[in-house]
C-alpha cells in the first residue's frame, strides 16, 4: 500500500506540474506568434523581399523556390511579401474594429445601465434586434450603406461588436450600482459622472480585457471573411482574405496558394484565443480566493487485512444478508496520491434487521453504503476486505455482474428525494423503467406494477401521481416514490442514506413508519445511515457508531443508549436534545471530525477525547463479543464514572 | 404546446417591430438619393421625379413605413433598384439553397459536437478529453471558407469524390444534392461543432455528478442507459440554446461559404446587392433572415419545453 501510494502521489504531482508546464509553453508560443505578427506589421517594408504589388506575369503561379520562398500568385506577385504586408492589414483591422467597438459600446452601456428607465429599455431592444440577425449579415448591411473597403468594413464590424461591449458595461453597472460603496458615494453627494468614472469604471476592466481578446479573434475571422467575399480590403492590396480569394480561383493550378494565408489566420486567431483563455483563468483566480490547500500530515499507514489490530469479524449468523469484513476504501487526494477514508470496517445485517450507521458528517457513512453498491465514484476504490451479499462476494464481481446485483438484490434510497429523481422524466416512468430493465416486464405490466407500488408507499391517487414530474411533488411524496422505486425489485438489502434528513419534521415520522411497515411486509435487511440518534433510536435494532472512517462501537439500540462505552458515543448521546430538560445548554463535542489524511496516528478520537492517556497513541482494535467497542479505556472505572 | 408557441410569438412582436423599422430606415440612411442610384448621373429632372414618386420617396416618413410594412406583410418586398426583378422572387428562389446548406451543416455540427462532447465528458482529463478540447480550440480558429478551400483541394480536385463547385437541388436528384452539399456543409459546420462540443462536455460533466445519475446507477440501470437517457436528456437543455445560437451563426457563415463553392444562394444575392447598394434587395434579405431566426427560436423554445418539464406552462 505505501509503495503504491507513493508512486501514485508521484504520478499525480508529476502530471500536475507537466500540465502547468504545458500551459506555460502554450502561453509563450501564443505571445511569440502575436509578437511576430506585430513585428512583421511594423517592419513589413524591410522584411518583405519584394514589393507586394509588383507583378511579373512571366513568373505567375509558381511553387515555392529559393527566389520566392512561398511561390507566386496569379499575377506573379511574391506570396511571402504579400503575407507579410497582410500582417499589417490584420493588425490595423483588429485595432480599428476593436477600438470602435469599445469606444461605442462601453460609454453607451455605462450610460444606459446607470440611467435605466426608458433609455435602457429602448437601447436594449435595439441591441436585441441587431443580435438576432446573423453578424455577417449586419456587417453586410452596414457596408451596403457605407461602401466597401478596409476602413469602412472595420467600422461595420466595430458597430456590430459594440453590442457585446454595451451589454458587458451595462451588466457591470447594474451589479455595481447596488453595491454599498456606490450608494455611499451617492449619499455624500458625488456627481453621477464622478461615480461612474471613479467607482464603477474600474470594475469593468477585468471582463473588458477578456472581451477584447474574444473580439480581436472574431474581428480577424470576420475581416478575412469580408475581404474574401470582396467587401473588405479591395484588390490589389494584400490581405489574408483577398489572398485566399485568389487562391480559391486557382485551386486546380496551384493549391499551395491557399496554405500560407490560411495558416497565418489560424495561427493568429488561435494565439489570441489561447491567450484570452489564460487571461480569463488568471482573472478568475484573482477574484475567487481559493481555500488554501492543506497537505495531508502524517500519512496514514493502512491496516493490512491480516494485521493484529484488525478486528475479529462479526460472529456469523445463519440469516445474515450482508457481511462486510475488513473493508478499506481509499480516494485520490487533490494533492496527489491516495488517502484512506474507510478502514477495517466490518459489520453484518440479518434478514428483517435494521442496522443503524451513525456518526457526524465526514465519518464515512455514505461511502460505506456506496461501497456495497460498488459506486464509490471516480477517484475512489476499495482496496481490502470482502462484502458478501446473500453469499456472493461483491468485490470479486465484474462490473456487469454488479449491475445485475444492483436494484435486484440491493437498492438505495438517498438523502434528498428532489435531487435523486431525474427532473426530466415522470416519476412513474422512472419506476417502470427499472421494472422493465431489471425484471423484463412488458411496458403495460411494468406500468400496472408501478401504480401498485406507488399506492403501496401511501400516495393517494397513484395512477394520476405516476404521471407527475418530480418537481410537482412535495419532498415527502418524492421520497415515497424513491422508496417505491428502490423496492420495485424486492431487494434483500435496502440502504437508506439519511432518508428523512431533507424532509420536514412532520413528514419524517411518516416516512420512518413506512420503512417499518415495508420491512414487515418484504422482510428486507436495512442499513440505515443517519447522523440523527433520535431517528436511529426509533427505527434501528442495532447501531454501529462510525468515527473518522472506522466503527468505534456496535451495540443493540437499547444497550447503546443505556450504557454507551466509547467516549465518542457518549458525546453524541449527551449532545442529543431532550424535550424534558431545556435549561442546561447542550454539551457539544469540541473540535470537528478530522479530515481523511490528517487522522491521528493512534486512536482517531484521541485529540477530542477527555479521557486520553499515553497508550491512546497506538492503534486500537475493535474488541468485545456481542457489543463491540474501540477504546482502550472501555470499562475503566474513571470513564464509567464520568457518565 | 400551442400555448407555449403563442406565448413566445407574442414576446417576439417588439423584436419584429424594431427590426422592421431598422430595415425600413436603411433607405433613409443611404448617403445618396436612391433615385440617383437608379437613374445615374445623366437623368432629367422629370425622370428623377417619376422615380421618387414610384418609390414613394415624396411621402412623409411614417405613412411610407406603414405602406412598406403593409406590402412586406403581404410578401411584396418591392423591386430591385437595378432591374425589374421582384425582391421576393429573387429571395425565394435562392432560399432553399442556403437553407439546405445551413440545415445539413447544423446537423453535422450537432452530431459531431455531441459525439466529441460526450466522449470527452465520460473521461475528464483523459487523452480523449484533451484531444477533443484541443480539437475544439483549433476548430474555432479555422475560418470556414479556408477549410472549404482545403476540402475542395483534397476531396474535389485531387480525389474527385465530390464536385468542386455548384449546387444540385434536392428535388432534381437527392444523390447529387447530397454530393454537392456535403463539402460546403462540413466546411461551414466545423466551428459550430467545436462550440457545441465544448457546451456538451461541460453540461455532461455537470449532469454526471448529479444525485439522480448515481441513484439510477444504484438501481442497477446500465451505464449506457444512464448516460444516454438520464444524463443526456438533462445535458441537452443548455445545448439546445447553444445550437439555436449556432444556427444563426451558420446562416451568416453560409453567405461566405457559398462563395467558395460557387453556390448561387442568398450569399451571392447579398454580395451583388451590397456592391450596387440595392437597398430593396438588402431589406428583403434582412427580413428573411429575421423570420428564419424567429422560427429557429420558436423551435428552440418548443424543444426546450420538451426536454425540461419545469419550463412548460402549466
Amino acid at each position: 500500500m505505501s509503495v503504491q501510494s507513493a508512486s501514485a502521489s508521484d504520478r499525480g504531482a508529476r502530471s500536475g506540474s507537466r500540465r502547468r508546464a504545458s500551459a506555460q509553453a502554450v502561453t509563450v508560443a501564443a505571445v511569440a506568434v502575436l509578437s511576430l505578427l506585430v513585428i512583421a506589421a511594423v517592419a513589413a517594408p524591410w522584411i518583405a523581399p519584394y514589393d507586394p504589388l509588383h507583378q511579373s506575369l512571366g513568373a505567375a503561379l509558381q511553387g515555392p523556390s529559393t527566389a520566392h520562398w512561398l511561390g507566386t500568385d496569379d499575377l506573379g506577385r511574391d506570396v511571402l511579401s504579400r503575407l507579410v504586408y497582410g500582417c499589417r492589414i490584420a493588425v490595423i483591422a483588429a485595432a480599428e474594429a476593436t477600438s470602435i467597438a469599445v469606444v461605442l459600446g462601453v460609454p453607451l452601456g455605462l450610460f444606459v445601465g446607470y440611467r435605466g428607465g426608458w433609455w435602457d429599455w429602448a437601447v436594449m431592444r435595439l441591441v436585441e434586434a441587431v443580435v438576432s440577425i446573423p453578424g455577417i449579415m449586419v456587417a453586410i448591411v452596414i457596408i451596403a450603406i457605407l461602401g466597401t473597403g478596409l476602413h469602412r468594413a472595420m467600422i461595420a464590424l466595430g458597430i456590430l461588436f459594440s453590442t457585446s461591449f454595451l451589454r458587458l458595461a451595462r451588466g457591470v453597472v447594474l451589479t455595481e450600482r447596488e453595491e454599498v460603496y456606490v450608494k455611499l458615494a451617492r449619499v455624500v453627494g458625488a456627481s453621477d459622472r464622478r461615480i461612474l468614472l471613479r467607482h464603477i469604471f474600474p470594475n469593468i476592466a477585468p471582463p473588458l480585457i477578456v472581451q477584447v481578446t474574444l473580439t480581436v479573434g472574431a474581428v480577424l475571422l470576420a475581416e478575412a471573411g469580408l475581404s474574401f467575399i470582396g467587401l473588405g480590403v479591395q484588390p490589389p492590396d494584400a490581405s489574408w482574405g483577398t489572398m485566399l480569394n485568389t487562391a480559391a480561383s486557382y485551386m486546380e493550378l496551384n493549391w499551395f496558394l491557399a496554405i500560407p494565408p490560411g495558416i497565418a489566420i489560424v495561427a493568429t486567431v488561435l494565439s489570441i484565443n489561447l491567450l484570452g483563455d489564460v487571461i480569463r483563468d488568471s482573472i478568475g483566480r484573482g477574484v475567487a480566493v481559493g481555500v488554501k490547500p492543506t497537505t495531508p500530515v502524517a500519512r496514514f499507514e493502512a491496516a493490512a487485512p491480516a494485521s493484529p489490530e484488525s478486528a475479529a469479524p462479526p460472529p456469523r449468523r445463519d440469516d445474515d444478508v450482508l457481511r462486510i469484513e475488513g473493508l478499506q476504501v481509499v480516494v485520490s487526494a487533490k494533492e496527489g496520491g491516495e488517502v484512506p477514508v474507510i478502514t477495517d470496517l466490518s459489520l453484518a445485517i440479518a434478514r428483517g434487521e435494521t442496522l443503524g450507521l451513525v456518526g457526524e458528517s465526514g465519518s464515512g457513512k455514505t461511502l460505506t453504503g456506496l461501497s456495497i453498491l460498488g459506486l464509490i465514484g471516480a477517484g475512489g476504490r476499495s482496496t481490502h476486505g470482502t462484502i458478501t451479499l446473500n453469499g456472493t462476494e461483491l468485490r470479486a464481481l465484474t462490473e456487469r455482474q454488479r449491475e445485475q446485483v444492483r436494484g435486484n438484490a440491493v437498492a438505495m434510497v438517498f438523502q434528498d428525494p428532489t435531487t435523486s429523481l431525474n427532473p426530466a422524466f415522470t416519476v412513474g416512468n422512472q419506476i417502470a423503467e427499472v421494472l422493465r430493465a431489471k425484471k423484463g416486464l412488458s411496458r403495460k405490466a411494468a406500468w400496472a406494477r408501478t401504480i401498485e407500488l406507488i399506492d403501496r408507499v401511501g400516495i393517494p391517487r397513484p395512477a394520476e401521481r405516476a404521471r407527475a414530474y418530480p418537481h410537482e411533488l412535495s419532498g415527502g411524496m418524492a421520497q415515497r416514490v424513491a422508496i417505491a422505486r428502490a423496492l420495485s425489485c424486492n431487494p434483500a438489502l435496502l440502504i437508506a442514506d439519511e432518508p428523512t434528513t431533507a424532509l420536514d419534521v412532520t413528514v419524517q415520522q411518516e416516512i420512518l413508519d413506512l420503512f417499518r411497515d415495508l420491512q414487515d411486509e418484504f422482510g428486507m435487511a436495512i442499513l440505515f445511515v443517519t447522523h440523527d440518534l433520535a431517528v436511529a433510536a426509533d427505527i434501528c435494532d442495532r447501531i454501529a457508531v462510525m468515527y473518522a472512517g472506522e466503527i468505534v462501537e456496535v451495540a443493540p439500540v437499547d444497550t447503546l443508549f443505556a450504557t454507551p462505552r466509547h467516549p465518542y458515543t457518549r458525546g453524541l448521546l449527551s449532545a442529543m436534545p431532550h424535550a424534558s430538560d431545556r435549561d442546561p445548554p447542550l454539551p457539544t463535542i469540541r473540535g470537528t471530525v478530522p479530515r481523511p489524511g490528517s487522522w491521528p496516528r493512534g486512536c482517531r478520537f484521541s485529540d477530542r477525547c477527555g479521557f486520553r492517556t499515553d497508550a491512546c497513541g497506538q492503534r486500537v482494535p475493535l474488541t468485545g463479543t456481542g457489543r463491540l467497542v474501540r477504546c482502550l479505556r472501555a470499562g475503566d472505572p474513571e470513564l464509567e464514572a464520568g457518565r | 404546446m400551442l400555448r407555449l408557441v403563442v406565448q413566445r410569438l407574442l414576446a417576439l412582436v417588439p423584436l419584429l417591430f424594431i427590426v422592421s423599422v431598422l430595415t425600413f430606415s436603411l433607405t433613409s440612411l443611404l448617403p445618396d438619393d436612391p433615385a440617383d442610384l437608379i437613374i445615374g448621373q445623366w437623368g432629367t429632372e422629370q425622370q428623377f421625379e417619376m422615380v421618387r414618386e414610384r418609390l414613394g420617396l415624396n411621402e412623409p416618413l411614417v405613412p411610407r413605413y406603414v405602406h412598406w410594412l403593409e406590402r412586406a406583410l403581404h410578401g411584396d418586398l418591392g423591386t430591385s433598384f437595378f432591374n425589374s426583378v421582384e425582391v421576393s422572387d429573387a429571395v425565394m428562389q435562392r432560399l432553399p439553397v442556403t437553407l439546405s446548406l445551413t440545415a445539413v451543416s447544423a446537423l453535422i455540427a450537432l452530431l459531431v459536437g455531441l459525439a466529441a462532447g460526450i466522449a470527452a465528458a465520460l473521461r475528464p482529463r483523459s487523452w480523449t478529453d484533451r484531444l477533443a478540447t484541443f480539437g475544439a480550440t483549433i476548430g474555432q480558429a479555422i475560418p470556414n471558407f479556408w477549410f472549404g478551400i482545403l476540402l475542395v483541394a483534397v476531396f474535389a480536385v485531387t480525389l474527385r469524390w465530390f464536385p468542386a463547385t455548384g449546387f444540385t437541388p434536392l428535388s432534381s436528384s437527392p444523390w447529387e444534392w447530397l454530393r454537392s452539399v456535403t463539402l460546403p456543409a462540413i466546411a461551414l459546420g466545423l466551428a459550430s461543432s467545436a462550440a457545441i462540443a465544448r457546451q456538451v462536455r461541460s453540461a455532461m460533466v455537470g449532469v454526471l455528478q448529479q444525485d439522480y445519475i448515481r441513484a439510477a446507477r444504484a438501481q442497477g440501470l446500465s451505464r449506457r442507459r444512464v448516460i444516454f437517457k438520464h444524463a443526456l436528456t438533462n445535458a441537452l437543455v443548455p445545448v439546445v440554446a447553444v445550437l439555436s445560437f449556432q444556427i444563426t451563426v451558420l446562416l451568416g457563415g453560409a453567405l461566405i461559404v457559398e462563395q467558395v463553392f460557387a453556390i448561387n444562394g442568398l450569399g451571392t444575392l447579398a454580395i451583388t446587392a451590397v456592391r450596387r447598394q440595392d437597398i430593396p434587395m438588402i431589406q428583403g434579405l434582412v427580413l428573411v433572415m429575421v423570420v428564419l431566426v424567429v422560427i429557429v427560436q420558436l423551435a428552440t423554445d418548443v424543444v426546450y419545453g420538451f426536454l425540461n418539464p419545469k419550463a412548460r406552462p402549466s
